[in-house]
């Protein structure tokens, strides 16, 4: 038998008797209430008498910190567009300069990261009946179907094609060029037909588009993005031990670009970007590499904030000497050519839509109310890929991405030819199917 | 055998290309300090090598798939002085970061794993150890003092 202390066995019997304290028959008329708050009665609006208890903003401390992000936040989020970029961009330190055509291996996967988009094989479903055509030449459907599917009419593709066909002997063929400076190939003779397609094809589908006549098309833009994403420690220094977000910037310039004065109609949900997979690296972005510099901080879309054409529509880009296949294949780097596509595309119109959201006034801590969808052809002459992106989100830093399930998309399609050469002032193989999508491209409107 | 001089002939267009086939160059691979993607391995090369040089000696002589190479010059330090308040340097290197082709990934492997300490059966190690851990108990205090010590009582 085991015999307790004597002080335990007193605490037992007192916390009984706490325990039991009604008496041993239950009464039928409880005491009244003495507590009435929970009783429903009109709640009774009282002035406060002192202003709310808030944390310091000039204290040395870590709530006297956060106060001031909160401030800061708070003026951010109420001052108009042309305040908040510059607001945003206004404090210069290191940043990644992201450059979308990069010699980095594998720079798909980082740039995904880094802006936090997923890549999905294919275009959506918008685009699709193009794709059916490229996989079989010969289709069972006829001619006329197809393109009334586009939305034009058979001789209108019948003009169109006659367009291509004329714009690829006049470059290729017919004009006597000089052999062209050295490394300066792919600028000198294709970039010129990549610009004259693009304008051609605009002016020519400008009917059939009611988007297209009150566009603007670019030559030459830049467009840049700043954007913040990921923390670190600091390492060395007077700020040393301190979290720093890890800060990129995007300066890019396509060939050309149509910029419109509608938004472009969504291609899915935001809601459908929840189960999208985006990849994560835990590695330093200096692992890549990529190299850190200190510069203004920009964020254009390719014209300043009060022009009417802020919505983007489709960018050129042009691949240069140093990214086209056979430069690849030399250096047995053939598999990095697709790679390479994916990441300029997924890098210059990320920085594109961003900076689109950011002159509607959206930002990091505002999140976009509606996605922003632009698109992308990116071709060395004779290989053409079709780039779709849907901005669904731009809240990417830390701290607000933490509860943050939605997930930019981009679209991509593998290089297609669209002739196989060209000889005795013919086109050999002219690929129906990605003049369809060009087509369809530039016919996008909501 | 010692590192001679050697002298590379200019080369100039349509001369023979040179060809080195037994090179005096040996590289070392380490485990990098700073973590790595898993596609990367690193290197320390002799200062007289160069990125496409790392690529040849890997593709030909090892046939490794090499995707890109990167090379920085690691300074040896010269602040340390020895017992006569001379400065004495270490030697400087170069480091190789080689990216590997075709999606191969390396890791560098453990090479001093821990290794269990049970001795085996009937050795000299075990008794040994047994008879340190009787004299450790034969130290101790009497459990049932409560870490007491013995200094008085009963």
């Amino acid at each position: 038998m085991t015999c307790h202390p004597k002080g335990s066995r007193i605490r037992q019997e007192r916390n009984m008797a706490a325990r039991t304290r009604l008496p041993l028959l239950f009464p039928k008329n409880l005491p009244p209430l003495r507590n009435k708050k929970l009783v429903h009665t009109e709640a009774v609006v009282k002035e406060p008498a002192y202003p709310p208890i808030v944390h310091s903003l000039t204290a040395k401390s870590k709530a006297a910190r956060k106060r001031q992000v909160e401030e800061q936040v708070k003026k951010i989020c109420a001052s108009t567009a042309e305040e908040k970029l510059t607001l945003l961009t206004r404090i210069q330190r290191k940043k990644f300069v992201v450059y979308p055509q990069t010699f980095a291996r594998n720079a798909d996967r980082w740039y995904q990261h880094f802006t936090k988009t997923a890549y999905i094989p294919g275009l959506p479903e918008k685009f699709n009946l193009g794709q059916e055509e490229i996989g079989g030449e010969e289709s069972s459907q006829p001619a006329a179907a197809q393109t009334a599917a586009l939305g034009i009419g058979d001789d209108v593709f019948a003009n169109i094609r006659s367009l291509v066909t004329r714009e690829i002997l006049q470059e290729f063929w017919h004009t006597n060029k000089r052999k062209p400076f050295h490394y300066r190939h792919q600028e000198l003779m294709v970039g010129p037909f990549l610009r004259n397609l693009a304008t051609r094809l605009t002016y020519g589908l400008a009917k059939y588009n009611p988007l297209l006549p009150f566009s603007s098309l670019d030559i030459g833009p830049s467009v840049h993005f700043y954007w913040r994403r990921g923390e670190r420690i600091i390492p060395r220094g007077h700020r040393r031990g301190r979290l720093e977000p890890t800060r990129f910037q995007i300066d890019d310039n396509p060939l050309c670009q149509i910029r419109i004065t509608e938004q472009l109609p969504q291609f899915v949900p935001m809601e459908a970007s929840y189960t999208a997979e985006v990849p994560e690296i835990t590695l330093a972005p200096n692992m890549m590499p990529m190299f850190r510099k200190q510069y203004d901080n920009n964020i254009f879309t390719g014209s300043k904030l009060p022009d009417p054409a802020c919505y983007g529509h489709t960018q050129f880009h042009l691949v240069p000497d140093r990214y086209h296949r056979d430069w690849m294949a030399r250096r047995n780097q053939s598999d990095q050519v697709e790679v390479f596509l994916r990441a300029n595309a997924l890098a210059s119109l990320f920085a594109w839509t961003g900076a689109q959201a950011m002159y509607q006034g959206f930002w990091n801590n505002e999140d976009v109310t509606r996605p922003f969808v632009s698109q992308a052809v990116i071709s060395d002459g004779k290989f053409f890929s079709f780039f779709c992106y849907q901005l669904n989100t731009l809240a990417l830093s830390v701290q607000v991405d933490a509860n943050n399930p939605r997930k930019n998309l981009l679209w991509g399609t593998e290089s297609l030819k669209l002739y196989d050469s060209i000889q005795d002032g013919e086109v050999v193989g002219l690929n129906d199917g990605v003049l369809k999508l060009l087509v369809q491209f530039l016919l996008n409107q909501p | 055998m010692p590192v001679t001089r050697v002298l590379f002939p200019l080369y100039q267009l349509g001369n023979p290309q040179m060809r080195i086939f037994r090179p005096n160059w040996f590289l070392t691979l380490v485990r990098p300090g700073r973590e790595q993607p898993p596609d990367t391995v690193q290197f320390r090369i002799p200062m007289e090598m160069t990125k496409f040089d790392v690529k040849n000696y890997l593709e030909k002589i090892y046939s490794v798939p090499v995707g890109a190479v990167r090379t920085r010059i690691q300074f040896g330090s010269n602040k340390k002085r020895n017992h006569l308040n001379q400065k004495v340097k270490q030697p400087d290197y170069k480091v190789a970061y080689v990216q590997l082709a075709q999606g191969q990934t390396f890791t560098f492997p453990d090479i001093f794993p821990e290794k269990e300490k049970t001795p085996k059966e009937g050795s000299m190690e075990e008794m040994q150890e047994k008879f340190m851990e009787d004299e450790k108990q034969r130290q101790k205090l009497d459990p049932r003092r409560g870490g007491v010590t013995e200094w008085f009582g009963l």
